[in-house]
This record gives C-alpha cells, sequence and structure tokens, in this order.
C-alpha cells in the first residue's frame, strides 16, 4: 500500500479506493492528529482533577469570538472544497477566488484570535496563571501557528491555480494542500467545544 | 467516469456547510446553559459529527481505503470517548 | 567518485574511525571504574576519562559530518568543492587542535588548563560536554565557519537539491547554537537553561536535519529510487523533527527552575519525537524494498537500514521511556540517562556516519564495493557492535530501574553510592558488552585491509 498510492492515481484509477493527497502529506496529518489528541486528552483528563477552576476560567473566555472562529474555519474549508472541485472539472483559473475566499476566511480567523489573544494578556493572562490558562494558551496558539502555516499552503495553491497548474491529471499537491487545510479545521472543531462550550 | 465521482458536486458542498453552520450555532447556544452529562454528550456528539463530515467529505476520505476511513475516523471517535470519560470523571468528585 | 574534490573526504574519515577508536578505548577504562573505583587512579581520575569519552565522541562524529559534506556537496551540486586546499587545511586545523586539547585534559589538571587558557578572560569552561578551553572553542567557531564557508560556496555555483538544502541547514544550525556554548550566565538557572541549547538543540534538532539528508542520499545511490520520492520523505521527517524536537527542549526544564508550564509543553512534545525516527525507518525499509537496482555495496545498505531501526530504538524509544515529566521526576540523571545516550548515539549518529563511510570510501578507494570477503567482515562488524550496544542499553536500563527503585522510590532511600554498590553487577555486564563492542570496532577496522576480488566502478 505504500509503495502504490505514492503518486497521483491516474483518472482511469479514480474509481478505485485512493487517498486524496500524497501518502506522504497524510502521513503528516495522522502526525498532526496525534499531537492533537495527546494535548486534548491531556486537557480533559487535567480538567477532572480541577473542575470548578476549569469551569470559573472557562466562563470568562469569549464564546462568541470561537463559535465565530469556527463558522470562519468552515466556510473557508468549504471553499477549498469548491476550489479543488473547479479544478477537478478543468475551471481551475476561475475557481481561484474560491481560494482567495478562503485565504479571506482564514485571516479573518487570525485577527478574531489576535484579538482574544489581546484582551486576555491586558488582563495580565499568561502561561503561568492557572493550569486552564496554561491549556486555553498552548493549545489555541499550537493551532493558531497550523493556521497560519494552513495559509500559506492555501497561498500557494491560489498562486497555483491562478496559473491554471492544476487539472484533472494533476491533483495531486492541490489535493494535498487542502486535506491539510481541513485537519486545521477538523482539529479545530474538537477544540471549540472542549475549550470554550463544555463544562 | 465523471469528476463527480471524487469530489462532491457544489449542491452537496452547500448543503455540508449550512448543516455544520447550523451545528456550530446549535454548539454555541447549548454553551449558555448549566453544564451536565446529557448537555455534554450532546456537544460532544455534535462535534463528532461535524468532525466526520469534514474528513469523510470534504477531505474525501470516502473515497479513501478502509486503513485510512478508519484511522481518521478512529481518531475522531476516540478523541471524543476520551474526551466524554474525561468529564465524566470530573463530574463524579 | 564523480568529482577529484570528493577525495578530501578520506582523511576525514580515517580520522573520524581513529578517534572512535579512543573514544572506545577511554569507555572501557571508565565502564571499569564504575566498578574497580581507584582504577588507573590518580594517573587517570574517572571525571578525565569520562570528558575524554564524551568529547572524543562529538570530535570524531563533527569529522564524520565533514568527511561526509565534502563527499556528498560535490556530488549533489555536480560541481567540484570550491577549495579543496581549504579543505585539507582545516582538517590538520581540526586534527591539531583536538589532538592538543585531548593531551591537556589527561596530562594538565582542568584547574590548571582553565587558568592556563585564559577561561578568566571569558569563563566557559566546566560545562559537561563543553568542557574545552577557549582557545579550542574559538578554533571550532573558525574551523566551522571555513568549512561552512566553502560548502556555501560549492553549492552556490551548482547545483540546488533538496537533500543538500536540508545538510547546509543542519550544518549552519550546527554551528549557530555552538556560539552559546560561549554564553555561561552566573545565575544558575539561566546557565542551564542555554547550555541545553547547544546540547539538545544539537542532538535533537540540528543535527537530525543532518542526519536525515546523509540517509536520503546514500538510500538514492543505492537504491536507485527517485529523487522527488526521497525529498518528499526528507521534508515530511524533517518537518516534525524540528516541530517536536525545538519545542521538546522542555523535557530538559522540568526541574532547572524554568516555569511550570514546561513540564506540560516538554511531556507532550517530546512524547512525540519517535515520530520522525519512526518515519525514517518506514522510510529507509520502503525505499530499499522499492529499489531499482542492486547496488554492490551490500553494507552500506545494512548500515543504512540498521540506522533507522537503531535510532528509532534509541533515540525514539528509550527517549520515550523517561520523557513524560512524572516518570522524569523520578529518573532523572539516572543511568536511565546513560541507557538511552549510548543507544541514541550510536543507532543515530555512529550509524549514519559509519552509513556514510561504508557507502564512500570503497569508492574513494577506486571501487564500487569491496570485495565479499571484506562485506562479510564489514557486516559482521555491524551486527557485534549493534548487538553490543542493544545489550549496553539493556544492562544500564537494569541497573537505572534498579538505582531509581532503591534511591527513590523505595520508603527507606538508600545513598548513592550504597545504591552504587546494589547495581555493580549489572555494570560488569556493562561492561563485558563493552568489550564485544570493542571486538566488533577492531573487526569493522580490519575489514579495511581485507583485499580480494572487488567490484568495478558501476
Amino acid at each position: 500500500m505504500l509503495a502504490t498510492s505514492f503518486h497521483t492515481p491516474k483518472p482511469s484509477s479514480r474509481t478505485s479506493p485512493h487517498l486524496a493527497g500524497d501518502l506522504a502529506i497524510w502521513i503528516f496529518i495522522l502526525a498532526e492528529l496525534g499531537a492533537f489528541a495527546v494535548f486534548f486528552g491531556a486537557y480533559a483528563f487535567t480538567r477532572a482533577k480541577h473542575v470548578a477552576d476549569f469551569n470559573t476560567a472557562q466562563l470568562a473566555l469569549n464564546r462568541d469570538a470561537g463559535a465565530l472562529n469556527t463558522l470562519l474555519l468552515l466556510t473557508a474549508s468549504a471553499f477549498v472544497v469548491r476550489a479543488v472541485q473547479g479544478a477537478q472539472m478543468g475551471s481551475g483559473i476561475r475557481d481561484a477566488r474560491w481560494m482567495l475566499g478562503a485565504i479571506a476566511c482564514g485571516m479573518a480567523f487570525l485577527i478574531v484570535k489576535g484579538g482574544e489573544y489581546s484582551a486576555a494578556f491586558d488582563a495580565g493572562i499568561s502561561l503561568s496563571s492557572s493550569i486552564f490558562h496554561m491549556f486555553y494558551l498552548s493549545l489555541t496558539f499550537f493551532h493558531f501557528m497550523h493556521v497560519i502555516l494552513g495559509l500559506v499552503i492555501l497561498a500557494v495553491l491560489w498562486n497555483g491555480l491562478r496559473l491554471g497548474r492544476y487539472g484533472v491529471n494533476n491533483m495531486n499537491r492541490l489535493e494535498s494542500g487542502a486535506a491539510y487545510w481541513h485537519m486545521v479545521d477538523m482539529v479545530w472543531l474538537i477544540l471549540f467545544p472542549l475549550i470554550y462550550v463544555i463544562h | 467516469m465523471s469528476s463527480t465521482e471524487t469530489h462532491s458536486t457544489a449542491r452537496r458542498t452547500a448543503a455540508l456547510w449550512l448543516l455544520l453552520i447550523l451545528a456550530t450555532l446549535l454548539t454555541w447556544h447549548l454553551g449558555e446553559n448549566q453544564g451536565g452529562g446529557l448537555l455534554t454528550a450532546a456537544l460532544l456528539g455534535i462535534a463528532l459529527i461535524k468532525g466526520l463530515i469534514v474528513a469523510f467529505d470534504f477531505m474525501a476520505l470516502r473515497h479513501a481505503p478502509p486503513l485510512w476511513r478508519i484511522l481518521v475516523g478512529g481518531w475522531l471517535l476516540l478523541v471524543c470517548a476520551l474526551i466524554g470519560l474525561a468529564f465524566w470523571k470530573g463530574s463524579l468528585t | 567518485m564523480q568529482y577529484k574534490s570528493q577525495a578530501v573526504a578520506k582523511p576525514y574519515f580515517i580520522a573520524a574511525i581513529g578517534l572512535f577508536i579512543g573514544q572506545i578505548v577511554f569507555g572501557l577504562v571508565m565502564g571499569l571504574q564504575y566498578v574497580i573505583g581507584d582504577f588507573l587512579f590518580p594517573m587517570l581520575p574517572f571525571n578525565v576519562a569520562r570528558m575524554v569519552h564524551t568529547n572524543l565522541l562529538i570530535v570524531w562524529l563533527l569529522f564524520g559530518f565533514m568527511g561526509a559534506a565534502y563527499y556528498m556537496v560535490p556530488e549533489e551540486s555536480e560541481t567540484e568543492l570550491y577549495s579543496p586546499k581549504l579543505a585539507l587545511a582545516l582538517f590538520w586545523i581540526f586534527l591539531v587542535a583536538g589532538a592538543a586539547t585531548v593531551l591537556g585534559y589527561l596530562f594538565v589538571p582542568y584547574a590548571t588548563l582553565a587558568e592556563m587558557t585564559g577561561n578568566d578572560l571569558l569563563a566557559t569552561m566546566g560545562r559537561e560536554f563543553l568542557e574545552q578551553p577557549l582557545p579550542t572553542k574559538l578554533g571550532i567557531v573558525v574551523v566551522a565557519l571555513a568549512f561552512l564557508f566553502n560548502i556555501s560556496m560549492t553549492m552556490l555555483k551548482g547545483r540546488k537539491t533538496a537533500i543538500s538544502m536540508v545538510l547546509l541547514l543542519g550544518l549552519w544550525g550546527l554551528a549557530i547554537f555552538f556560539l552559546f556554548s560561549f554564553y555561561n550566565p552566573h545565575n544558575l538557572v539561566k546557565d542551564k537553561y542555554y547550555w541545553w541549547w547547544v546540547v539538545h538543540l544539537w542532538v535533537e534538532g540540528v543535527w537530525e536535519l543532518i542526519l536525515g539528508a546523509l540517509l536520503a542520499f546514500v538510500l538514492i545511490k543505492v537504491t536507485g529510487v527517485d529523487r522527488e520520492v526521497i525529498e518528499k520523505w526528507l521534508y515530511v521527517i524533517i518537518t516534525l523533527t524540528l516541530v517536536t524536537g525545538i519545542i521538546g527542549t522542555g523535557h530538559h526544564y522540568y526541574w532547572i527552575g524554568a516555569p511550570e508550564y514546561w513540564q506540560w509543553w516538554g511531556s507532550i512534545f517530546s512524547a512525540l519525537e519517535p515520530i520522525p525516527f519512526f518515519a525514517m525507518t518506514v522510510f529507509a525499509f520502503n525505499m530499499v524494498n522499492r529499489r531499482r537496482r542492486e547496488h554492490p555495496n551490500k553494507a552500506a545498505v545494512l548500515w543504512a537500514l540498521g540506522t533507522g531501526v537503531m535510532a528509532f530504538l534509541g533515540a525514539g524509544v528509550w527517549g520515550f521511556l523517561h520523557t513524560l515529566a512524572p516518570v522524569n521526576y523520578y529518573t532523572h540523571g539516572s543511568q536511565i540517562t546513560a541507557a538511552h545516550g549510548h543507544m541514541a548515539f550510536y543507532g543515530a549518529y555512529v550509524m549514519v556516519v559509519l552509513t556514510l563511510i561504508s557507502y564512500a570510501m570503497p569508492i574513494l578507494r577506486g571501487r564500487a564495493a569491496n570485495s565479499n570477503k571484506a562485506q562479510v567482515v564489514e557486516m559482521w562488524s555491524f551486527w557485534l557492535m549493534t548487538i553490543a550496544m542493544v545489550f549496553i542499553t539493556l544492562f544500564l536500563t537494569a541497573a537505572g530501574i534498579l538505582q531509581v527503585w532503591l534511591q527513590r522510590v523505595s520508603d527507606t532511600p538508600m545513598g548513592f553510592m550504597a545504591t552504587q554498590d546494589q547495581v555493580a553487577l549489572f555494570y560488569w555486564m556493562r561492561e563485558w558488552a563493552g568489550v564485544a563492542f570493542f571486538i566488533g570496532l577492531i573487526l569493522y577496522v580490519i575489514s579495511f585491509f581485507i583485499k580480494g576480488e572487488s567490484k568495478a566502478i558501476a
């Protein structure tokens, strides 16, 4: 399996099961998911020992900002899907604008999150304030860095789309980058309820 | 064979996007309530379904070899189960 | 050999093997001092033997890396080395400076050595692994910069490949992080804090880039797999390495007075450090299974695969064993650390340098591969050294577990020296495993002198 799915399958083989994107990026995605799983588990089980402290600190978070950011990431992901569909149909150059839309949503995410951070720092919150804040800052910042990396990748893909580099026979890079972005989105879908909502 | 088999159509994407948005708004709304075991389970269930939609549709895992569907789907299940377990443990004390 | 200037790698490799022998001899002496405390005292105290053992390791690996770079970069860049003369001059400077430093350790009391070499001008001595006197440290910087200049200029005028870029990044990182050995704050917390920027960010950061690049280079050569495929894996591996390795520095910050959040950051990210090593193992085996040619140098292929497996075991598994803060609370600074250190250094860095030497040395001597007879002896040395190292690691791990139990976990904890007496049996077994390792090393050296029907250049 490792050996055969390395290259983009030819269109004729599209009916057989295949990964959208390169095997290497999927191995990378697995490693990322592993990292986030460990972080989520550590948060949840540490919380079990400090339920009251966590609940109090959690209520002070800006849940609206968290929800807004979820909407932004989901929208960005849907836009990325549209751009990939476009390239698949042979209209990648025209549909590059979907990718631009996704990038805009991702940037908006960073701005909202940046606002949250500056409010937190103004309130004197740091990694050493409390165990909840240690997790809140660590987890969201680790994810924040992923959004930045994802945006860099989307920008490269947008450029490639604009130049008409991707088409039905050349989807490997586009699908690999898209898969990475969706992973960043998927992780946030767990992170948001876990840190902002469930108590 | 058309590309529609490899990736979802625009209409399907729009429908799923709407579903995801509504689910997020539901999560946001439910967060207003006091906590509780049932609510936690509901919120985790919503998160799981959202994650599965992104993984299987957006990431096109439904066309992937079974191993990969199990790996990523299993990751979502495992993470949600672990979180559920930890919150249940926390509610005991 | 495709480019004449690659020949400068040869003296580097020879010096590396020579110093490797020295390192093992001092290791055996120390191993004996563990159980016979006054062995060779006062001629060679334990602390001096230890300093020579670890410093020789670092120096010979540096010789190996430099030789590897001189061999690899012309071939990757498809051009002659910028200045072979400079490379040779640096070789002699580095060798003489290294030898003088070791002689200084052996024949001058350390405090006197510090006085003689201007440690009062800028205090840099006395820190583990960075014991070198100021002139030696400055010499290392000068040699490293001139070496990097030579390699970078070669790359600038030739083809730029992903593999050589990763190698260069690793080598520059090596030089830059060494600069922190000149920063020695009085505050003990800060002292340790930045000391790890050299020690940790070398072996769990930039050196891994060098490791990845060297392994990728040899794998391309011996398997004939597409460069594009190998480079893709290299990118994945180095990204995982850098993220887990850099943040994983936190596992050294648990108990030195750094903020508490490092216990979380360090635990989580260093728990992930085995992943890039695992990827490297999968990568090496996958590439060899997909090989498009049967390279006559079977020994080099064996070393390459061995590097993948042993690096994963030594650095990955044995590192994970004691990296989580709650475990490390009991195990830090015990023989478990020594077990991990031995297998990680051997599995990752010793073996990758030997892989490159095994691949390049026959070519530097005018043949694609050594005779079958020589290769068989080399493979015997591979198995002997590798299995001996596994046993050294297992015995030290057993000693470590017993030590932690008696000294730190038990209700009636024993003192350090009393505990050492209790684990002496494991130290004896470790010493015998060390002797087996030494025999393997001798066999390795012998394999270079075995003649026989050699394969022509492919």
